[in-house]
């Protein structure tokens, strides 16, 4: 079947090839039907067992929610409270019970009793299909504790397996080693499906709900994992291997970029967890453009200690050791739910309080905290350099309170004899007022960072989630074009180098006009960025500086569309 | 007994995270609290993550919770706070 597709679902969009290894876990597990009844003296015996696989479950749900909080970030790791959730259900508790008594072992009373609400979770529509698999998922492990059998370790594949699977749980996810695995691809499964998640977060090329011919490829076969066309291609010939070669070529994309006249451009990632780290240094980043520090803070009872958030900001800059890692401190506002703080309700929560007008405010203890820690590892880091950049700055005081702050830990850092540097300092350009300040900011920090999609909604007026006003809310009207250009001079002309950590970085088809209007980096979502390194490698200054020009003197966003086509 | 009507705010529903979080408040409060559609007369109980989430409610849906027992005013409140508080963090920059 050489060069054969089969279609799915896309979830990220790259591109892996590899050898295929079938991941087949249930295979490992004995059905309930291998079990004999037992004597009912033995019953109490079978409800201890149960009880002690229950507790060992627990054990082993926290281990992985604990990693997997780690790996891809909270929002991932709740999936595993719901297991717990499932684990002490009390259906699931009565119907064990209830087989136990009729005389069944503890491994057949658990698949007797997860077999109903399965079968009634698999009869709903797509979302709820996936509680199924969840509830599977908890089975299987409670089967595989009674059983002793062992099991199936996906963290220990070949390098360069494409690992395909009916499905794959949470818990096989949290096993996934990107260092190894090229790919993957599952027969069930859709968008919003837990594995598709993790997928974008690793930038794993992944084909989901391929169907059941999936199960037509065999192990050892060579594949292309193809998430930007939705598509898995069997055995394909040398040519169409050596093009997603070139295409995702690695000695163009770990190299620093520069336009075909030789401007360097550094192309940095963004990034919103630990584990997204990981994916950004596999695509090639320059660097870190955007750390969001949020996923430290939510979720969760207590705000996190300086040590933590030490330790994570020092293995962020070791991942990078001769780059740039720019850390923006806590960007929260209204709404967002954190235990621990006293968030407003607020009628316009992207109007009201916050980003860097709560960490003067309300959560300055917080914001001294995190600057603590962020000194401490600028000095400590055997790695690259930290910068940092305050969001939502809207005045010229809020700077100044907000330097005024960086040294006053520094200071307190200095009388307690405890080491540290002052890293780069920058700004987020967000709002008009920032836009309108930007010559003042320049001449404060050392750089200044444009938030697109914060600055269209601000500059246009347009909910950045309003579909109704999605045409209004994008960077290429003339309004948000000229607020870019206009902080692009005032950094140049303040001698601060200038990026931009929004959406629009990392549309490959607006790199030349970026590169026109004379960004210094562009950072992005990790999985663009081989794309747009290639894009600006062929991007010829002159003729970019002119596609600029011609932009900011258009009149309407359908006009700079067709500047930016006609190239 | 008392009883509530709650439209769902949190974007999935009475799924994953929030359904999560939901059965942990019925556990650690002290009342017995059962959950149905607002137009239905079925209740599920509460405490079980199979039964709440097999009921499929959506964002912008309406639940009723029923609640017995000395705790279940405040039992109700903190329910009602975990149905109505909006998740997930936008892609902010």
């Amino acid at each position: 079947m050489t060069n054969e597709t089969l279609g799915g679902t896309g979830v990220t969009p790259c591109k892996g090839v590899g050898t295929v290894v079938w991941y087949r876990p249930d295979s490992a597990l004995p059905s309930k039907d291998d079990f004999e009844k037992v004597a009912s003296t033995n019953r109490p015996m079978e409800r201890d067992r149960f009880e002690t696989a229950r507790e060992r479950a627990h054990i082993e749900l926290e281990a992985e929610r604990d990693r997997a909080a780690k790996r891809v970030g909270e929002m991932e790791a709740a999936v595993f409270d719901a297991h717990m959730q499932f684990l002490d259900d009390p259906q699931i508790d009565e119907g064990v019970s209830a087989a136990i008594d009729e005389g069944f072992p503890a491994e057949s009373a658990v698949q007797h009793a997860f077999e109903d609400p399965i079968a009634d979770f698999e009869e709903m529509d797509g979302r709820m299909a996936e509680r199924a698999d969840d509830l599977r998922d908890v089975r299987d492990r409670l089967v595989r504790l009674l059983t002793g059998s062992e099991r199936v370790n996906l963290a220990t594949l070949p390098r360069g397996s494409v690992v395909l699977a009916e499905r794959l749980t949470p818990s096989d996810t949290a096993q996934l080693d990107t260092d190894r695995i090229a790919g993957f691809a599952t027969v069930t499964g859709g968008r919003t499906s837990h594995a598709a998640i993790v997928a974008r977060s690793l930038s794993l090329p992944a084909v989901v709900g391929v169907g059941a011919t999936l199960e037509t490829i065999e192990d050892g076969t060579n594949v292309i994992i193809d998430g930007e066309m939705d598509e898995v291609c069997v055995d394909p010939s040398e040519d169409r291997i050596a093009a997603i070669e070139t295409e995702t070529d690695v000695s163009v994309i770990h190299d620093r970029v520069a336009t075909a006249d030789g401007t360097e451009i550094e192309v940095a990632a963004n990034v919103g967890s630990p584990a997204e780290l990981k994916g950004a240094v596999g695509q090639g980043a320059d660097g870190v453009g955007l750390f969001r520090t949020e996923f430290l803070f939510l979720d969760r009872e207590n705000p996190p200690t300086e040590q933590e958030q030490y330790t994570t900001y020092v293995d962020a800059l070791e991942r990078f050791p001769d780059s740039r890692v720019v850390v923006r401190t806590l960007d929260i506002g209204g709404d967002k739910r954190i235990p621990y703080l006293d968030l407003p309700a607020e009628e316009n929560p992207f109007l009201g309080e916050r980003g860097i007008r709560r960490s003067l405010g309300p959560d300055s203890d917080l914001f001294e905290t995190q600057l603590r820690a962020l000194l401490r590892a600028a000095a400590n880091a055997d790695g690259g350099t930290l910068s940092v950049m305050f969001p939502l700055v809207s005045t010229v005081d809020e700077l100044d309170a907000a330097l005024n702050r960086i040294d006053a830990v520094a200071e307190s850092l200095d009388a307690a004899d405890t080491d540290y540097a002052l890293p780069e300092l920058g700004v987020m350009i967000e709002t008009p007022g920032a836009v309108f300040r930007a010559e003042q900011f320049a001449a404060r920090v050392d750089f200044l960072s444009i938030g697109t999609n914060d600055l269209a909604q601000y500059v246009m007026a347009a909910d950045r989630e309003n579909e109704q006003v999605a045409h209004l809310h994008d960077p290429l009207h003339p309004p948000v074009l000229q607020a870019i250009d206009r902080s692009v001079d005032a950094a140049h002309d303040n001698d601060a180098w200038i990026g931009m950590c929004g959406e629009m970085a990392g549309n490959p088809e607006l790199s030349e006009l970026l590169v026109g209007l004379g960004f210094d980096e562009l950072s992005m979502s990790a999985v663009t960025l081989p794309k747009v390194k290639t894009n600006i490698a062929t991007t010829d200054q002159m003729r970019a500086r002119d596609i600029a020009a011609q932009a900011l003197t258009a009149e309407t966003r359908s006009d700079v569309e067709s500047i930016i086509e006609d190239q | 007994m008392t009883e509530r009507i709650v439209e769902i705010v949190p974007d999935a529903g009475l799924h994953a995270r929030p359904a999560s979080k939901f059965v942990e408040t019925v556990n650690e409060h002290d009342a017995t609290v059962k959950l149905g559609r607002a137009d239905s007369d079925d209740l599920v109980p509460a405490g079980s993550m199979i039964s709440i989430t097999s009921l499929g409610a959506k964002c912008g849906e309406e639940v009723r919770l029923v609640a017995e027992g000395d705790d279940a005013e405040s039992t109700l409140d903190a329910l009602e706070q975990v149905l109505t508080t909006p998740e997930g963090e936008r892609n902010d920059s």
